[in-house]
Protein backbone atom coordinates (compact mmCIF):
# COMPACT_ATOMS: atom_id res chain seq x y z
CA UNK A 1 0.00 0.00 0.00
CA UNK A 2 2.39 2.94 -1.47
CA UNK A 3 1.54 5.64 1.26
CA UNK A 4 0.02 8.87 0.09
CA UNK A 5 1.87 11.87 0.05
CA UNK A 6 -0.03 14.93 1.26
CA UNK A 7 0.89 17.52 -0.54
CA UNK A 8 2.28 20.56 2.04
CA UNK A 9 1.64 24.19 0.69
CA UNK A 10 4.97 26.21 0.22
CA UNK A 11 4.59 28.05 3.28
CA UNK A 12 4.24 24.28 5.61
CA UNK A 13 7.71 25.78 7.61
CA UNK A 14 5.29 28.78 8.95
CA UNK A 15 4.18 29.44 12.05
CA UNK A 16 1.09 30.53 9.89
CA UNK A 17 0.68 27.24 8.30
CA UNK A 18 0.60 25.54 12.18
CA UNK A 19 -1.80 28.76 13.03
CA UNK A 20 -4.40 27.39 10.12
CA UNK A 21 -4.64 23.86 11.45
CA UNK A 22 -4.46 24.86 14.87
CA UNK A 23 -7.71 27.29 14.11
CA UNK A 24 -11.36 25.09 13.58
CA UNK A 25 -11.81 27.76 10.53
CA UNK A 26 -12.03 25.61 7.22
CA UNK A 27 -9.40 27.01 4.91
CA UNK A 28 -9.74 26.49 1.32
CA UNK A 29 -7.56 23.87 1.83
CA UNK A 30 -9.37 21.49 3.57
CA UNK A 31 -12.40 22.10 1.87
CA UNK A 32 -10.80 19.77 -0.78
CA UNK A 33 -8.84 16.73 0.32
CA UNK A 34 -5.87 15.76 -1.52
CA UNK A 35 -7.93 12.52 -3.07
CA UNK A 36 -10.50 15.17 -4.57
CA UNK A 37 -12.99 14.34 -1.65
CA UNK A 38 -14.91 17.38 -0.49
CA UNK A 39 -16.30 17.93 3.58
CA UNK A 40 -19.10 16.23 2.40
CA UNK A 41 -17.57 13.17 0.75
CA UNK A 42 -18.80 14.70 -2.90
CA UNK A 43 -16.97 14.60 -5.92
CA UNK A 44 -16.46 18.07 -7.91
CA UNK A 45 -18.58 17.50 -9.98
CA UNK A 46 -21.40 15.89 -7.88
CA UNK A 47 -24.49 17.23 -6.98
CA UNK A 48 -26.02 16.45 -3.48
CA UNK A 49 -28.86 14.37 -2.55
CA UNK A 50 -32.43 15.88 -4.13
CA UNK A 51 -35.72 14.79 -2.55
CA UNK A 52 -38.67 16.11 -4.08
CA UNK A 53 -42.48 15.96 -3.62
CA UNK A 54 -45.27 17.71 -5.56
CA UNK A 55 -48.38 19.00 -4.53
CA UNK A 56 -47.31 18.44 -0.94
CA UNK A 57 -50.06 21.70 -0.10
CA UNK A 58 -53.76 20.65 -1.01
CA UNK A 59 -55.02 24.33 -0.26
CA UNK A 60 -52.67 25.72 -2.85
CA UNK A 61 -53.13 25.66 -6.80
CA UNK A 62 -49.41 24.35 -6.89
CA UNK A 63 -47.02 23.31 -4.37
CA UNK A 64 -43.55 21.48 -4.07
CA UNK A 65 -41.18 20.36 -1.37
CA UNK A 66 -37.50 20.14 -2.35
CA UNK A 67 -34.44 19.29 -0.46
CA UNK A 68 -30.86 19.81 -2.11
CA UNK A 69 -28.97 18.15 0.60
CA UNK A 70 -29.25 20.11 3.82
CA UNK A 71 -31.20 23.03 2.00
CA UNK A 72 -35.03 22.63 2.07
CA UNK A 73 -38.00 24.93 0.59
CA UNK A 74 -41.43 24.81 0.43
CA UNK A 75 -42.89 26.63 -2.96
CA UNK A 76 -46.76 27.10 -3.34
CA UNK A 77 -48.15 28.58 -6.24
CA UNK A 78 -51.63 30.65 -6.13
CA UNK A 79 -53.40 31.48 -9.71
CA UNK A 80 -53.66 32.58 -11.85
CA UNK A 81 -55.97 34.89 -9.99
CA UNK A 82 -57.86 37.75 -10.33
CA UNK A 83 -55.42 40.78 -9.36
CA UNK A 84 -56.57 42.03 -5.47
CA UNK A 85 -56.51 45.99 -6.31
CA UNK A 86 -54.41 46.27 -9.10
CA UNK A 87 -56.22 48.68 -10.81
CA UNK A 88 -58.74 48.71 -13.65
CA UNK A 89 -58.01 46.85 -16.59
CA UNK A 90 -54.38 45.98 -15.77
CA UNK A 91 -51.35 46.22 -17.85
CA UNK A 92 -51.80 43.30 -19.95
CA UNK A 93 -49.84 39.94 -19.39
CA UNK A 94 -49.75 38.42 -15.98
CA UNK A 95 -48.02 39.68 -13.47
CA UNK A 96 -45.84 37.11 -11.26
CA UNK A 97 -45.55 38.41 -7.48
CA UNK A 98 -42.85 36.32 -5.69
CA UNK A 99 -42.69 36.29 -1.77
CA UNK A 100 -39.83 34.90 0.12
CA UNK A 101 -39.64 33.93 3.43
CA UNK A 102 -36.52 32.71 5.63
CA UNK A 103 -38.09 30.75 8.63
CA UNK A 104 -36.26 31.97 11.80
CA UNK A 105 -34.85 28.94 12.29
CA UNK A 106 -33.50 28.20 9.08
CA UNK A 107 -29.87 29.43 9.45
CA UNK A 108 -27.42 28.33 12.09
CA UNK A 109 -28.33 31.02 14.61
CA UNK A 110 -31.50 32.19 14.93
CA UNK A 111 -32.69 35.23 13.02
CA UNK A 112 -36.22 36.70 12.41
CA UNK A 113 -35.62 38.82 8.96
CA UNK A 114 -37.60 42.32 9.23
CA UNK A 115 -39.73 42.53 6.50
CA UNK A 116 -37.76 45.51 4.19
CA UNK A 117 -34.50 43.29 4.41
CA UNK A 118 -33.06 44.35 1.20
CA UNK A 119 -31.45 40.84 0.25
CA UNK A 120 -34.93 39.23 0.50
CA UNK A 121 -36.28 42.28 -1.84
CA UNK A 122 -33.52 41.50 -4.38
CA UNK A 123 -34.42 38.08 -4.36
CA UNK A 124 -37.40 38.56 -5.35
CA UNK A 125 -37.01 40.70 -7.62
CA UNK A 126 -34.34 38.16 -9.17
CA UNK A 127 -36.80 34.97 -9.41
CA UNK A 128 -40.01 37.66 -10.26
CA UNK A 129 -37.77 38.42 -13.95
CA UNK A 130 -36.93 35.00 -14.18
CA UNK A 131 -39.96 33.15 -13.93
CA UNK A 132 -41.71 36.38 -16.02
CA UNK A 133 -40.46 35.29 -18.98
CA UNK A 134 -40.88 31.69 -18.79
CA UNK A 135 -44.37 31.31 -17.94
CA UNK A 136 -46.70 32.34 -20.67
CA UNK A 137 -48.08 35.35 -19.09
CA UNK A 138 -49.73 36.71 -22.20
CA UNK A 139 -51.96 33.49 -21.54
CA UNK A 140 -53.20 35.19 -18.94
CA UNK A 141 -54.12 38.46 -19.15
CA UNK A 142 -54.78 40.92 -16.22
CA UNK A 143 -54.31 38.17 -13.39
CA UNK A 144 -51.51 37.24 -10.83
CA UNK A 145 -49.52 34.33 -9.98
CA UNK A 146 -48.31 34.75 -6.58
CA UNK A 147 -45.92 32.10 -5.82
CA UNK A 148 -44.72 32.21 -2.02
CA UNK A 149 -41.24 30.30 -0.94
CA UNK A 150 -40.73 29.44 2.56
CA UNK A 151 -36.75 28.59 3.05
CA UNK A 152 -37.21 25.62 6.02
CA UNK A 153 -33.40 25.22 6.22
CA UNK A 154 -30.35 26.77 4.50
CA UNK A 155 -27.54 24.94 3.80
CA UNK A 156 -25.74 26.90 0.58
CA UNK A 157 -27.59 27.15 -2.75
CA UNK A 158 -30.67 28.49 -1.50
CA UNK A 159 -31.33 30.75 -4.44
CA UNK A 160 -30.57 27.64 -6.82
CA UNK A 161 -33.33 25.67 -4.81
CA UNK A 162 -35.71 28.12 -4.38
CA UNK A 163 -35.88 28.56 -8.15
CA UNK A 164 -35.93 24.35 -8.66
CA UNK A 165 -39.07 24.10 -6.36
CA UNK A 166 -40.88 26.70 -8.32
CA UNK A 167 -40.24 24.81 -11.05
CA UNK A 168 -41.82 21.89 -9.55
CA UNK A 169 -44.75 24.02 -8.38
CA UNK A 170 -45.47 25.70 -11.39
CA UNK A 171 -45.76 22.56 -12.86
CA UNK A 172 -47.77 21.18 -10.50
CA UNK A 173 -50.18 24.08 -10.61
CA UNK A 174 -50.49 23.36 -14.25
CA UNK A 175 -49.24 27.01 -15.40
CA UNK A 176 -47.77 26.76 -18.66
CA UNK A 177 -43.84 27.28 -18.96
CA UNK A 178 -41.46 26.96 -21.82
CA UNK A 179 -39.17 25.60 -20.36
CA UNK A 180 -37.65 23.85 -17.06
CA UNK A 181 -36.06 26.22 -15.20
CA UNK A 182 -33.16 24.83 -12.95
CA UNK A 183 -30.67 26.29 -10.85
CA UNK A 184 -27.25 25.34 -9.23
CA UNK A 185 -24.33 26.79 -7.76
CA UNK A 186 -20.55 26.48 -8.06
CA UNK A 187 -17.56 27.67 -7.02
CA UNK A 188 -13.41 28.11 -7.83
CA UNK A 189 -11.47 25.65 -5.46
CA UNK A 190 -8.80 27.08 -6.81
CA UNK A 191 -6.82 28.18 -4.03
CA UNK A 192 -3.64 30.26 -3.43
CA UNK A 193 -1.43 27.93 -3.74
CA UNK A 194 1.04 27.34 -7.05
CA UNK A 195 -0.09 24.54 -8.95
CA UNK A 196 -3.59 24.76 -8.40
CA UNK A 197 -4.31 26.85 -11.51
CA UNK A 198 -6.57 24.01 -13.22
CA UNK A 199 -8.21 23.10 -10.06
CA UNK A 200 -12.02 21.82 -11.18
CA UNK A 201 -14.36 24.27 -9.98
CA UNK A 202 -16.84 22.64 -7.67
CA UNK A 203 -20.20 22.02 -8.19
CA UNK A 204 -23.27 22.99 -5.87
CA UNK A 205 -22.06 23.98 -2.92
CA UNK A 206 -23.20 23.88 0.96
CA UNK A 207 -23.07 26.48 3.21
CA UNK A 208 -19.60 26.23 4.27
CA UNK A 209 -18.34 25.94 1.23
CA UNK A 210 -20.36 28.65 0.02
CA UNK A 211 -18.86 31.30 2.79
CA UNK A 212 -15.08 30.35 1.58
CA UNK A 213 -15.14 30.17 -1.73
CA UNK A 214 -16.26 32.58 -4.91
CA UNK A 215 -19.78 31.00 -5.76
CA UNK A 216 -21.98 31.49 -8.43
CA UNK A 217 -25.68 30.62 -9.15
CA UNK A 218 -26.50 29.96 -12.59
CA UNK A 219 -30.24 29.26 -13.26
CA UNK A 220 -31.03 27.93 -17.13
CA UNK A 221 -33.91 27.11 -19.00
CA UNK A 222 -34.24 23.98 -20.78
CA UNK A 223 -31.26 22.67 -19.92
CA UNK A 224 -29.51 24.01 -22.70
CA UNK A 225 -27.10 26.69 -22.40
CA UNK A 226 -29.15 29.70 -22.38
CA UNK A 227 -28.56 31.43 -19.13
CA UNK A 228 -31.58 32.74 -17.62
CA UNK A 229 -30.12 33.86 -14.16
CA UNK A 230 -26.24 34.33 -12.80
CA UNK A 231 -25.28 35.85 -10.23
CA UNK A 232 -22.08 36.37 -8.36
CA UNK A 233 -21.44 38.56 -5.60
CA UNK A 234 -17.51 37.45 -4.33
CA UNK A 235 -14.44 38.00 -6.29
CA UNK A 236 -12.90 35.46 -8.84
CA UNK A 237 -10.66 35.96 -11.61
CA UNK A 238 -12.25 36.50 -15.01
CA UNK A 239 -10.03 33.74 -16.22
CA UNK A 240 -12.12 31.08 -13.93
CA UNK A 241 -14.94 32.31 -14.62
CA UNK A 242 -15.50 30.50 -18.06
CA UNK A 243 -14.85 27.12 -16.01
CA UNK A 244 -17.50 27.91 -13.23
CA UNK A 245 -19.79 28.67 -15.56
CA UNK A 246 -19.33 25.59 -17.77
CA UNK A 247 -19.83 23.63 -14.46
CA UNK A 248 -22.32 24.85 -13.66
CA UNK A 249 -24.26 24.54 -16.80
CA UNK A 250 -23.27 20.76 -16.92
CA UNK A 251 -25.13 20.85 -13.14
CA UNK A 252 -27.96 22.54 -14.11
CA UNK A 253 -28.53 19.68 -17.14
CA UNK A 254 -28.45 17.19 -14.86
CA UNK A 255 -30.86 19.32 -12.74
CA UNK A 256 -33.21 19.75 -15.44
CA UNK A 257 -33.51 15.46 -15.94
CA UNK A 258 -33.86 14.51 -12.12
CA UNK A 259 -36.61 17.12 -12.22
CA UNK A 260 -38.47 15.96 -15.28
CA UNK A 261 -38.35 12.41 -13.47
CA UNK A 262 -39.82 14.17 -10.70
CA UNK A 263 -42.75 15.13 -12.68
CA UNK A 264 -42.94 12.25 -14.34
CA UNK A 265 -43.33 10.24 -11.72
CA UNK A 266 -45.73 11.92 -9.91
CA UNK A 267 -47.59 12.59 -12.97
CA UNK A 268 -47.66 8.14 -13.11
CA UNK A 269 -48.51 8.64 -9.64
CA UNK A 270 -51.93 11.24 -10.13
CA UNK A 271 -53.29 8.91 -13.34
CA UNK A 272 -52.70 5.61 -11.32
CA UNK A 273 -54.76 7.43 -8.05
CA UNK A 274 -57.74 8.74 -10.77
CA UNK A 275 -57.70 5.16 -11.91
CA UNK A 276 -58.11 3.88 -8.88
CA UNK A 277 -60.89 6.32 -7.39
CA UNK A 278 -62.47 6.04 -10.97
CA UNK A 279 -62.86 1.95 -10.51
CA UNK A 280 -63.76 2.74 -6.84
CA UNK A 281 -66.42 4.76 -7.27
CA UNK A 282 -67.81 2.39 -9.12
CA UNK A 283 -67.70 2.76 -12.61
CA UNK A 284 -66.57 -0.36 -13.37
CA UNK A 285 -65.15 -1.85 -16.31
CA UNK A 286 -66.79 -2.68 -19.84
CA UNK B 1 -45.58 61.42 -9.89
CA UNK B 2 -46.40 60.50 -12.75
CA UNK B 3 -44.88 56.91 -14.17
CA UNK B 4 -42.13 57.00 -16.64
CA UNK B 5 -44.06 57.51 -20.16
CA UNK B 6 -43.62 54.43 -22.07
CA UNK B 7 -41.29 54.94 -25.80
CA UNK B 8 -44.35 55.08 -27.97
CA UNK B 9 -44.48 51.81 -30.63
CA UNK B 10 -43.43 54.02 -33.30
CA UNK B 11 -40.28 54.89 -31.37
CA UNK B 12 -40.29 51.14 -30.26
CA UNK B 13 -40.47 49.66 -33.97
CA UNK B 14 -37.52 52.36 -34.75
CA UNK B 15 -35.02 51.42 -32.50
CA UNK B 16 -35.54 47.68 -32.49
CA UNK B 17 -34.99 47.85 -36.58
CA UNK B 18 -32.20 50.12 -36.26
CA UNK B 19 -30.35 47.52 -33.73
CA UNK B 20 -31.26 44.44 -36.11
CA UNK B 21 -29.07 47.01 -38.47
CA UNK B 22 -26.35 47.48 -36.26
CA UNK B 23 -27.30 51.16 -35.65
CA UNK B 24 -27.93 52.93 -32.16
CA UNK B 25 -30.10 55.98 -32.20
CA UNK B 26 -27.20 57.80 -30.95
CA UNK B 27 -24.47 56.54 -33.53
CA UNK B 28 -22.17 54.39 -31.18
CA UNK B 29 -21.27 50.74 -31.48
CA UNK B 30 -23.46 48.18 -30.30
CA UNK B 31 -19.83 47.49 -27.65
CA UNK B 32 -19.67 51.06 -27.38
CA UNK B 33 -19.41 53.18 -23.86
CA UNK B 34 -20.04 56.71 -23.63
CA UNK B 35 -18.06 59.04 -23.15
CA UNK B 36 -16.87 59.33 -19.49
CA UNK B 37 -16.57 62.63 -17.75
CA UNK B 38 -14.90 63.56 -14.17
CA UNK B 39 -14.55 66.17 -12.19
CA UNK B 40 -14.18 67.02 -8.93
CA UNK B 41 -14.84 69.77 -6.27
CA UNK B 42 -13.59 71.98 -4.04
CA UNK B 43 -13.11 69.72 -1.16
CA UNK B 44 -11.91 66.45 -0.93
CA UNK B 45 -14.40 63.31 -1.94
CA UNK B 46 -16.60 65.34 -4.19
CA UNK B 47 -16.91 64.09 -7.59
CA UNK B 48 -19.38 64.77 -10.71
CA UNK B 49 -19.12 62.31 -13.23
CA UNK B 50 -21.31 62.64 -16.72
CA UNK B 51 -21.70 59.64 -18.58
CA UNK B 52 -23.54 60.89 -21.78
CA UNK B 53 -26.28 62.89 -19.98
CA UNK B 54 -26.54 61.12 -17.08
CA UNK B 55 -25.06 63.06 -14.44
CA UNK B 56 -24.08 61.61 -10.74
CA UNK B 57 -21.95 63.44 -7.65
CA UNK B 58 -21.03 61.15 -5.56
CA UNK B 59 -19.83 62.09 -2.00
CA UNK B 60 -17.68 61.06 0.67
CA UNK B 61 -17.44 62.03 4.60
CA UNK B 62 -16.29 60.56 7.35
CA UNK B 63 -16.87 60.51 11.60
CA UNK B 64 -15.60 58.80 14.20
CA UNK B 65 -17.82 56.66 15.94
CA UNK B 66 -18.42 53.31 18.00
CA UNK B 67 -17.50 50.25 15.55
CA UNK B 68 -19.90 47.35 15.79
CA UNK B 69 -19.49 45.05 18.32
CA UNK B 70 -18.85 42.25 16.19
CA UNK B 71 -16.68 44.12 14.25
CA UNK B 72 -13.95 45.81 16.56
CA UNK B 73 -11.19 45.73 14.52
CA UNK B 74 -13.53 47.47 11.26
CA UNK B 75 -14.29 50.84 10.20
CA UNK B 76 -17.53 51.05 9.10
CA UNK B 77 -18.53 52.15 5.19
CA UNK B 78 -21.75 52.57 3.97
CA UNK B 79 -23.15 54.02 0.95
CA UNK B 80 -26.51 55.39 0.00
CA UNK B 81 -28.42 55.32 -3.05
CA UNK B 82 -31.76 57.28 -3.16
CA UNK B 83 -33.36 58.35 -6.59
CA UNK B 84 -35.32 61.71 -5.95
CA UNK B 85 -37.64 63.45 -8.57
CA UNK B 86 -34.20 65.53 -9.76
CA UNK B 87 -33.02 62.42 -11.72
CA UNK B 88 -36.27 61.61 -13.37
CA UNK B 89 -40.16 62.73 -12.83
CA UNK B 90 -40.75 58.82 -12.59
CA UNK B 91 -38.78 58.63 -9.71
CA UNK B 92 -40.14 59.61 -6.02
CA UNK B 93 -38.43 60.74 -2.37
CA UNK B 94 -39.12 58.05 0.20
CA UNK B 95 -40.70 55.17 -1.82
CA UNK B 96 -38.63 52.31 -2.49
CA UNK B 97 -39.22 50.78 -5.54
CA UNK B 98 -38.07 48.06 -7.16
CA UNK B 99 -35.17 49.66 -9.92
CA UNK B 100 -33.66 51.44 -6.23
CA UNK B 101 -33.83 48.56 -3.99
CA UNK B 102 -31.91 46.60 -7.18
CA UNK B 103 -29.28 49.96 -7.92
CA UNK B 104 -28.43 50.18 -4.28
CA UNK B 105 -27.68 46.27 -3.75
CA UNK B 106 -25.52 46.55 -6.93
CA UNK B 107 -23.52 49.38 -5.98
CA UNK B 108 -23.34 47.48 -2.39
CA UNK B 109 -21.91 44.20 -4.06
CA UNK B 110 -19.79 45.94 -6.07
CA UNK B 111 -18.09 48.51 -3.67
CA UNK B 112 -18.84 47.72 -0.37
CA UNK B 113 -18.95 43.36 -0.82
CA UNK B 114 -15.77 43.66 -2.80
CA UNK B 115 -13.81 45.57 -0.13
CA UNK B 116 -13.09 48.39 -2.24
CA UNK B 117 -11.70 50.00 0.42
CA UNK B 118 -9.58 48.34 3.18
CA UNK B 119 -12.30 48.79 6.79
CA UNK B 120 -9.50 47.46 9.13
CA UNK B 121 -7.33 50.47 8.03
CA UNK B 122 -10.70 52.67 9.22
CA UNK B 123 -9.89 51.55 13.07
CA UNK B 124 -8.77 53.79 15.54
CA UNK B 125 -9.28 52.16 18.98
CA UNK B 126 -9.75 48.77 18.32
CA UNK B 127 -13.63 48.31 19.98
CA UNK B 128 -14.07 51.76 20.49
CA UNK B 129 -13.32 54.95 18.22
CA UNK B 130 -13.37 54.21 14.12
CA UNK B 131 -14.11 55.68 10.94
CA UNK B 132 -17.29 55.77 9.98
CA UNK B 133 -16.94 56.62 6.08
CA UNK B 134 -20.15 57.85 4.63
CA UNK B 135 -20.97 57.82 0.63
CA UNK B 136 -23.63 59.74 -0.68
CA UNK B 137 -24.86 59.57 -4.07
CA UNK B 138 -27.24 61.95 -6.10
CA UNK B 139 -28.48 61.33 -9.03
CA UNK B 140 -28.74 64.63 -11.15
CA UNK B 141 -30.02 63.41 -14.21
CA UNK B 142 -31.32 60.16 -15.86
CA UNK B 143 -30.44 59.12 -19.41
CA UNK B 144 -29.57 55.07 -18.58
CA UNK B 145 -26.69 53.36 -17.17
CA UNK B 146 -27.25 54.90 -13.39
CA UNK B 147 -25.47 51.96 -12.07
CA UNK B 148 -22.45 52.39 -14.19
CA UNK B 149 -22.39 55.91 -13.26
CA UNK B 150 -22.93 55.67 -9.63
CA UNK B 151 -20.03 52.90 -9.36
CA UNK B 152 -17.65 55.44 -11.35
CA UNK B 153 -18.38 58.16 -8.96
CA UNK B 154 -18.17 56.63 -6.14
CA UNK B 155 -14.89 54.86 -6.42
CA UNK B 156 -13.78 58.46 -7.81
CA UNK B 157 -15.01 59.77 -4.55
CA UNK B 158 -13.38 57.48 -2.70
CA UNK B 159 -10.19 57.78 -4.14
CA UNK B 160 -10.61 61.50 -3.95
CA UNK B 161 -11.53 61.71 -1.02
CA UNK B 162 -8.95 62.61 2.26
CA UNK B 163 -9.34 62.24 5.85
CA UNK B 164 -8.47 63.90 9.02
CA UNK B 165 -4.98 62.41 10.15
CA UNK B 166 -5.12 61.00 13.60
CA UNK B 167 -3.19 60.36 16.31
CA UNK B 168 -3.48 58.16 19.09
CA UNK B 169 -2.22 58.50 22.72
CA UNK B 170 -3.19 55.76 24.99
CA UNK B 171 -6.58 56.08 25.01
CA UNK B 172 -6.19 59.82 24.17
CA UNK B 173 -7.46 60.34 20.28
CA UNK B 174 -6.31 63.17 18.63
CA UNK B 175 -8.02 64.84 15.35
CA UNK B 176 -5.49 66.78 13.83
CA UNK B 177 -7.86 69.49 11.30
CA UNK B 178 -7.15 69.56 7.95
CA UNK B 179 -4.56 72.45 7.94
CA UNK B 180 -2.84 71.48 10.93
CA UNK B 181 -1.83 67.55 9.65
CA UNK B 182 -1.79 66.93 5.50
CA UNK B 183 -4.97 64.64 5.50
CA UNK B 184 -4.24 60.90 4.45
CA UNK B 185 -5.88 59.44 1.36
CA UNK B 186 -8.27 55.85 2.13
CA UNK B 187 -6.77 52.94 1.68
CA UNK B 188 -8.11 51.77 -1.67
CA UNK B 189 -7.46 47.75 -2.06
CA UNK B 190 -8.77 48.28 -6.19
CA UNK B 191 -11.76 49.95 -8.13
CA UNK B 192 -14.23 48.41 -9.30
CA UNK B 193 -16.36 49.59 -12.67
CA UNK B 194 -19.37 48.19 -12.88
CA UNK B 195 -20.41 47.49 -16.62
CA UNK B 196 -24.22 46.96 -17.96
CA UNK B 197 -25.18 45.13 -20.86
CA UNK B 198 -28.79 44.80 -21.72
CA UNK B 199 -30.13 41.97 -24.38
CA UNK B 200 -32.33 42.83 -27.39
CA UNK B 201 -34.80 40.60 -29.68
CA UNK B 202 -34.26 37.45 -27.55
CA UNK B 203 -30.65 37.44 -26.56
CA UNK B 204 -29.76 38.05 -30.21
CA UNK B 205 -28.55 41.75 -29.56
CA UNK B 206 -25.99 42.85 -27.08
CA UNK B 207 -25.53 46.57 -26.16
CA UNK B 208 -23.65 48.36 -23.86
CA UNK B 209 -24.10 50.87 -21.86
CA UNK B 210 -27.51 52.02 -22.87
CA UNK B 211 -29.37 55.12 -22.63
CA UNK B 212 -33.47 55.69 -20.85
CA UNK B 213 -34.79 54.74 -24.23
CA UNK B 214 -32.68 51.41 -24.67
CA UNK B 215 -33.25 50.96 -21.61
CA UNK B 216 -36.88 51.06 -21.29
CA UNK B 217 -37.47 48.95 -24.56
CA UNK B 218 -34.75 46.09 -23.46
CA UNK B 219 -35.29 42.50 -22.76
CA UNK B 220 -32.85 41.70 -20.49
CA UNK B 221 -29.82 42.61 -18.65
CA UNK B 222 -26.50 41.99 -17.46
CA UNK B 223 -23.98 44.25 -14.62
CA UNK B 224 -20.29 42.94 -14.50
CA UNK B 225 -18.14 44.85 -12.13
CA UNK B 226 -14.68 44.14 -12.74
CA UNK B 227 -11.37 45.77 -11.60
CA UNK B 228 -8.41 46.00 -14.05
CA UNK B 229 -6.38 43.37 -12.38
CA UNK B 230 -9.02 41.15 -14.13
CA UNK B 231 -10.81 40.08 -11.40
CA UNK B 232 -14.65 40.04 -11.47
CA UNK B 233 -16.35 41.63 -8.47
CA UNK B 234 -20.48 40.58 -9.14
CA UNK B 235 -22.33 39.46 -11.98
CA UNK B 236 -25.75 40.41 -11.95
CA UNK B 237 -27.92 38.68 -14.46
CA UNK B 238 -31.42 38.89 -12.94
CA UNK B 239 -33.63 37.31 -15.17
CA UNK B 240 -35.10 39.03 -17.98
CA UNK B 241 -34.20 37.18 -21.59
CA UNK B 242 -32.00 33.88 -21.06
CA UNK B 243 -28.78 34.32 -23.37
CA UNK B 244 -26.34 31.89 -23.95
CA UNK B 245 -23.17 31.25 -21.98
CA UNK B 246 -20.81 32.09 -24.78
CA UNK B 247 -22.84 35.28 -25.22
CA UNK B 248 -22.15 35.91 -21.37
CA UNK B 249 -18.30 35.49 -21.51
CA UNK B 250 -17.84 37.54 -24.61
CA UNK B 251 -19.86 40.42 -22.41
CA UNK B 252 -17.03 39.20 -19.84
CA UNK B 253 -14.49 39.99 -21.84
CA UNK B 254 -15.48 43.19 -23.35
CA UNK B 255 -16.11 44.76 -20.12
CA UNK B 256 -12.41 44.21 -19.17
CA UNK B 257 -11.74 46.47 -21.81
CA UNK B 258 -14.17 48.93 -20.72
CA UNK B 259 -13.21 48.78 -17.04
CA UNK B 260 -9.03 49.35 -17.84
CA UNK B 261 -10.02 52.38 -20.13
CA UNK B 262 -12.32 54.16 -17.23
CA UNK B 263 -9.77 53.17 -14.58
CA UNK B 264 -7.13 55.21 -16.58
CA UNK B 265 -9.42 57.79 -17.13
CA UNK B 266 -9.67 57.93 -12.95
CA UNK B 267 -6.24 57.90 -12.30
CA UNK B 268 -5.67 60.71 -15.26
CA UNK B 269 -8.14 62.88 -13.55
CA UNK B 270 -6.93 62.25 -9.99
CA UNK B 271 -3.41 63.51 -11.02
CA UNK B 272 -4.47 66.48 -12.85
CA UNK B 273 -6.20 67.36 -9.99
CA UNK B 274 -4.06 66.55 -7.41
CA UNK B 275 -1.32 68.51 -9.70
CA UNK B 276 -3.85 71.62 -9.72
CA UNK B 277 -4.31 71.30 -6.05
CA UNK B 278 -0.02 71.49 -5.55
CA UNK B 279 -0.12 74.24 -7.58
CA UNK B 280 -3.17 76.55 -5.82
CA UNK B 281 -1.52 75.42 -2.17
CA UNK B 282 1.46 76.73 -3.48
CA UNK B 283 0.73 79.73 -5.07
CA UNK B 284 -1.28 80.29 -1.62
CA UNK B 285 2.13 79.54 0.48
CA UNK B 286 4.14 81.99 -2.30
CA UNK B 287 2.43 85.11 -0.84
CA UNK B 288 2.94 85.89 2.42
CA UNK B 289 2.45 88.98 3.65
CA UNK B 290 -1.17 88.96 4.96
CA UNK B 291 -0.24 85.63 6.48
CA UNK B 292 1.93 86.79 9.01
CA UNK B 293 -0.52 88.78 10.53
CA UNK B 294 -2.98 86.04 10.50
CA UNK B 295 -1.01 83.78 12.07
CA UNK B 296 0.04 85.83 14.76
CA UNK B 297 -3.74 85.74 15.77
CA UNK B 298 -3.53 82.06 16.47
CA UNK B 299 -0.82 82.01 18.36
Amino acid sequence: MPRIQVKQPFFANTTYFKYLQLTPAMSRYELLSPEGLRIDGRRWNELRRISAQMSTQSAADGSSYLEQGNTKIICTVTGPAEKGSGGAGGEGDASVVFEVNYAAFSGTERKKRGRGDKRVAEMQSALQRTFGSVILTHLFPRSEIVITLHILSQDGSVLATCINATTLALIDAGIPLYDYVTACTAGSSSTYMPGEENADPMLDLNAIEEGDLPCLTLATVGGGERIALCNMENKVQLSRLEGIIAVAVGGCTELRVVLDGVVRKWGTEVLRRRGESERVGGKGDT
Amino acid sequence: MPREPEPSNNEKAFVLEALQQGLRVDGRQLDEFRKVDISFGEEFGLADVKLGRTRVIARVSAEVTKPYPDRPFEGIFSITTELGPMASPAFEVGRSTEQEVLLARLIEKAIRRSNAIDQESLCIVAGQKCWSVRADVHFLDHDGALVDASCIAVVAALAHFRRPDVSVQGEKVIIHTLTERVPVPLSILHHPICVTFSFFLGGAIVLMDATLQEEQLREGDMTITLNKHGEVCQISKAGGTAIEAVVLMRCANQALLVVCQVTELLMKKLEEDQAKRVRRDNLLEASAENDRKMRSEFV
